[in-house]
């Protein structure tokens, strides 16, 4: 080192002015190696872990939803599909300023044709998971996408992804049977329960029928891609791909086009219905003054099954009014929505119901062969058959003193009036005369007896119950109502929750089961489970277990000719068709024979004569079908409706076939229209035409593309000229 | 090798020059020119891969920035040279002028200047945004360092230390209105350092550093700085990526994005415009600021001791100078260089690293921007002076 040389101009730098450039030299020394610690540390010790987080901020996960599953009929024929559509995403990232996404939304605007206060709700909306791309159009044309595509300098952080969207060829046809998809429900349940099992918010899950309850197979596992992008949010490339797997296929055990021909027939009888006069309400013999004198019924709703009863399969099952389950995916405005399915306290209106598993209903009549199964196999009726009963139209209750029925207990009941505006008068009757003729006298005796003769007991509630009223069928599809079978604790419970009087719900009576017995009061029940039980009759005592689904198939089912898949080339993965029996009932066959031979009797006749004919409630309509191709037994039911009045009863029929080959149960409950000879009738004999195969059934077709501009729910449907005859029948049986 | 550069005698030229001792143009340190020289020509591949991204963006020319800088550099040799050529003694005498004209400057840009970020820093002409604040740091010094060589006292007086307060107080408090903290800080630091080798006492330094960031941390809670700066502060000692305070979530995430980028590098690093932060623009004003990143992505460790090495041997030629100048002139100019070079730098890495809270300085001679290049080749010019006139 050199040394400060003395003498020169003007003040010389002092060897202790040196000596202090040292202490800076010293810092400088400490600060640069606090600098190579820190780089040590850094670069050498924490570089792997840096490396990770480096990674993990600079990908992108993209979620790729699964194919769902399809779903076809029993022959095949592909009733929910899926299309392939293109979603415009952005990035979260790319306009999480405030600045940056006004100049995104103000250049996108008018490319996908949104406002720009649309595009930021689509941004806030919580819908939507926080971490994944913003979905901010669904179904863009093709040249929209390559557009955004090519242009990714110009829209950071766009993204165009493949989506699908649900399709439902033949919609309204079974639509309340395939059910819909739709956003999870606003309720913290529900999204916790979808949310752990990995749904993203916005997912569309099923929200009705088999595309509900399979939701989970139908589903799919989705995918992910996870790409390295740059700070604008654009993909630099691909680091993990992870394919979706579609969801598994799922057969129906319904056939379309027995589906669509139900769905006809049930159309066009309501129509036909609401075309038809109700019988005047009469005041001594005169016409009321307080009610209109023409009054048509209403006919707004009804439901038809038709079960094979030795299987449990549906292979039909309409109901009225349906909808059209494309409306869910069509991307309409809630306000237009709203306006479709309107929010309605009036049961008649309901759309998203399905009547035939939902409809809580009075049986009517249809319920007396389990009255007189009950009364056969606990050996009410003394000697079965042998039992006769002199029917004088009235039957007055012989367990309650007559002070009191003087006083204010109902002691006195009727048969429905026939044609001379009095009750009928059947003569002596047997159990089988009883039914086809539909006895209520014959009926109130049972119901008094097996009640009072055996200590008030509930013998009748226990022996229906057998049959599957009051419990759920357990059918696989949503939204089941049980149905109600009266009891004490029935009637404790309806007057606890105000249903019924305080003072009603005190006790039960014999005139509760005298009600109970011709399927009246407070009895409540679904087609299905009507037909579940009607069921049990024809296949000699087993409570099957409905089913509208016949088998899982692998994911990707290949496509076969005309619309359907080719169920060859499939692979079942779980089969459904064996069979499940609920309760073998132990039906004795002496106990059924009479109940098959008086329901037969109603459809085939002959009534009985007492002062004049009386025809069977079914002989008339059914003349006109064939028999000998398929023959069946039924029964018909009238439910009373509001205030008796006639255009208030609701009409059933519930029928099966006799032929071990052809082992269809039908019922059909068509709601506010007249007696159930007149409406429900007519519905389930055009179906078991057609089972015979006397009509000709139509092919099914796809339906026309929704009209979304429509306020039309659902496109009518209804029988072809040549197919409507079926419909009717000959002569005037007026009672049920 | 490396032993031999560093001390090699400054006053051997380059071997075939054959001139006078006393020629000052024979005692140029081409060592320190070497070291600046190529801390320069790294900062023009460190700001062309840091700027590359966004011009190929923006569909832009990728090298616009390296043009300007070296456009920049172009115009500082020329200064630097001016600054050779003169006598620092003789610079002296213009040293009020310089101040005073900074001084205007300085309040001229706090009233006019542009606003960028929340800060007025600067004058845009142009393309072109000059930043006083820079220019100050080496009028301050020159006048500082001339009004102290005029002491002949080993101690500085009282009196002395408080007018050189003074001085420097001036500018401080127009730097740190704009606000600029930063370059406040390096003000202080250099005037600290001169101070300290002309003789204050320790206790003063240490009273007034100590004053000083007590009446920061002051302006700080009373609300006299603004919102950004407190948020520096707040953004470095509590790194809370979740912080309510949109600019603190800036802030560290900056701070997170450049600390990863330099970590991502390790002993090696990924290779020129190689580095995924650099090249996804993760690192907001990496040019600028943070320029110390992209060294430490690209070129891992190794590149970064290189650059730390570079600034060793600058700062150890500079102190080199400091000890063999004949005046006091001479070692108070050397000191406040070397004090400024080596808080700058270290301030400005210490950033990129995480040691040091976000100020806004830039690396000397290596991060974009004339305004610096300008006022750092003005020191070395002055340094160089001293030292090409020491045997007068």
């Amino acid at each position: 080192m050199g040394s400060a040389r003395a003498g020169g101009y003007p003040i010389m730098a002092t060897g202790r002015t040196i000596s202090r450039i040292s202490v800076l030299g010293t810092v400088a020394l400490l600060l640069g190696s606090l600098l190579c610690v820190r780089l040590w540390f850094l670069q050498g010790v924490g570089s792997t872990d840096a490396e990770i987080k480096v990674l993990a901020v600079r990908t992108r996960t993209v979620n790729l939803s699964p194919e769902r599953g399809r779903i076809f009929d029993i022959k095949g024929r592909i009733v929910a599909d899926n299309e392939r559509i293109l979603t415009v995403t952005i990035d979260r990232g790319v306009i999480a300023r405030p600045l940056a996404r006004v100049q995104m939304w103000n250049r996108l605007s008018g490319v996908l044709n949104m406002t720009v206060a649309q595009l930021e709700d689509k941004y806030v909306s919580k819908r939507y998971d926080q971490l994944q791309p913003v979905p901010l159009k669904e179904d863009v044309a093709e040249d929209l996408g390559v557009y955004l595509r090519e242009r990714n300098e110009d829209y950071p952080g766009i993204d165009v992804r493949e989506d699908w969207r649900r399709e439902y060829p033949y919609s309204p046809m079974a639509s309340h049977v395939i059910g819909f998809l739709g956003a999870i429900k606003d309720n913290a349940n529900e999204q916790t329960y979808y949310k752990n099992l990995g749904y993203n918010p916005d997912a569309r899950v099923g929200q009705f029928g088999v595309e509900q309850t399979y939701e989970a197979l139908l589903r799919g596992t989705p995918g992910m891609v996870k790409y390295e992008v740059d700070s604008r949010g654009r993909i630099l490339r691909q680091l993990l791909r992870k394919d979706p797997v579609p969801g598994f296929d799922v057969q129906l055990t319904i056939d379309l086009e027995l589906q669509q021909f139900a769905e006809q027939s049930l159309q066009t009888e309501l129509m036909l219905r609401r075309r038809t006069e109700a019988p005047t309400v009469l005041l001594n013999g005169e016409p009321d003054p307080q009610y209109p004198l023409i009054n048509y019924y209403k006919a707004p709703a009804g439901s038809t099954v038709v079960m094979n009863h030795n299987t449990g399969e549906i292979a039909a099952m309409a109901s009225y009014p349906n909808f059209d389950n494309r409306w869910f995916n069509a991307g309409i405005s809630s306000e237009k929505f709203g306006q479709l399915f309107p929010k309605t306290d009036d049961p008649d209106q309901s759309i998203l119901v399905n009547r035939a598993i939902s409809g809580r209903y009075n049986l009517g009549s249809t319920f007396k062969p389990f009255v007189a199964y009950a009364a056969l196999n606990t050996g009410q009726l003394a000697g079965g058959t042998n039992y006769y009963l002199r029917d004088q139209g009235t039957y007055k209750l012989q367990s309650i003193p007559k002070e009191r029925c003087q006083l204010n207990v109902k002691c006195v009941f009727k048969n429905a009036n026939c044609g001379n505006g009095a009750p009928c008068k059947y003569g002596r009757v047997n159990v089988v005369a009883a039914l086809a003729i539909s006895s209520d006298v014959f009926f109130y005796k049972i119901g008094e007896e097996i009640f009072s003769q055996r200590g008030n007991r509930p013998v009748l509630e226990e022996q229906v119950r057998q049959f599957g009223f009051g419990s759920p069928t357990e059918i696989d599809l949503p939204y089941e109502f049980i149905g109600t079978v009266p009891s004490r604790a029935l009637k404790q419970r309806l007057a606890a929750s105000g249903a019924i009087a305080k003072d009603e719900g005190r006790g039960y009576y014999v005139g509760d089961n005298v009600q109970f017995s011709i399927g009246q009061g407070l009895l409540s029940a679904t087609p299905l489970q009507l037909t579940v039980a009607y069921a049990t009759l024809a296949n000699g005592g087993k409570v099957m277990k409905p089913r509208v689904v016949r088998a899982i198939w692998a994911p990707g089912t290949p496509n076969g000719k005309s619309g359907r898949v080719n169920l060859e080339a499939g692979t079942t993965i779980q089969d459904f068709s064996a069979p499940v029996v609920t309760r073998d009932i132990g039906a004795r066959p002496e106990v059924l024979d009479p109940i098959i031979r008086g329901l037969t009797r109603v459809v085939n006749g002959p009534g009985v004569t007492s002062d004049f004919y009386h025809s069977t409630t079914g002989e008339n309509l059914f003349r006109s079908y064939p028999k000998r191709t398929l023959p069946i037994a039924g029964k018909t039911g009238t439910a009373q409706g509001a205030g008796n009045l006639p255009w208030n009863d609701s009409s059933v029929f519930g029928a099966f076939s006799k032929d071990p080959k052809n082992p269809y149960t039908t019922v059909a409950y068509v709601e506010k229209a007249g007696f159930g000879s007149r409406a429900a009738a007519p519905v389930v004999k055009c179906l078991f035409t057609a089972l015979a195969g006397k009509v000709r059934i139509e092919p099914a077709v796809p339906s026309d593309p929704l009209d979304t501009a429509s306020f039309n729910v659902a496109p009518a449907q209804s029988l072809t000229r040549n197919n409507v005859m079926c419909l009717v029948g000959t002569g005037s049986s007026v009672r049920d | 090798m490396a032993r031999s550069i560093l001390t090699r005698r400054p006053d051997s030229g380059l071997g075939n020059i054959k001139r006078g001792i006393t020629d000052p143009r024979r005692s140029i340190d081409w060592i320190l020119l070497s070291a600046v020289g190529l801390l320069t020509i790294i900062g023009f591949f460190m700001i062309y891969s840091a700027t590359r991204p966004r011009m190929i963006d923006n569909g832009l020319d990728p090298f616009q920035f390296v043009q300007r800088q070296i456009v920049f550099v172009m115009i500082a040799l020329i200064l630097m040279g001016v600054v050779m050529w003169m006598d620092y003694v003789q610079l002296r005498g213009s040293a009020e002028l310089l101040y005073a004209a900074t001084i205007v400057l300085l309040i001229l840009v706090y009233l006019l200047g542009a606003v960028k970020g929340g800060a007025k820093l600067s004058f845009d002409i142009g393309p072109i945004a000059i930043q006083p604040s820079e220019l100050s740091k080496v009028s301050t010094l020159l006048f500082l360092c001339g009004y102290l060589a005029n002491e002949e006292l080993e101690e500085l007086p009282w009196e002395r230390f408080i007018q050189s307060l003074v001085i420097v107080g001036v500018p401080f408090a127009l730097v740190l209105i704009q606000p600029d903290l930063g370059s406040a800080s390096v003000v202080v630091a250099s005037a600290m350092g001169v101070l300290l080798v002309a003789g204050a006492r320790t206790r003063y330094i240490i009273g007034v550093t100590a004053l000083t960031v007590v009446s920061a941390a002051a302006a700080t809670v009373t609300g006299l700085v603004k919102k950004y700066q407190i948020s520096r502060i707040t953004g470095f000692l509590d790194p809370n990526p979740n912080s309510e305070s949109e600019a603190v979530r800036n802030l560290v995430n900056q701070v997170n994005q450049a600390k990863r980028a330099v970590a991502s590098g390790g002993f090696f690093g990924k290779g020129y415009l190689n580095g995924p932060s650099t090249n996804g623009r993760f690192i907001p004003v990496q040019s600028t600021d943070f320029v110390f990143s992209a060294v430490g992505e690209q070129f891992g460790m190794l590149g970064a001791l290189v650059v730390l090495g570079l600034f060793g041997v600058v700062l150890y030629r500079i102190y080199r100078i400091a000890r063999l100048s004949v005046d006091k002139l001479g070692v108070l100019i050397c000191t406040g260089v070397f004090t400024m070079i080596l808080w700058q730098a270290f301030q400005n890495i210490g950033m990129t690293l995480g040691i040091m809270p976000v100020s806004g300085v830039p690396l000397p001679f290596v991060s974009y921007g004339g305004s610096h290049m300008v006022a750092f080749a003005l020191m070395i010019g002055l340094v160089q002076s001293v030292h090409m006139r020491r045997f007068r």
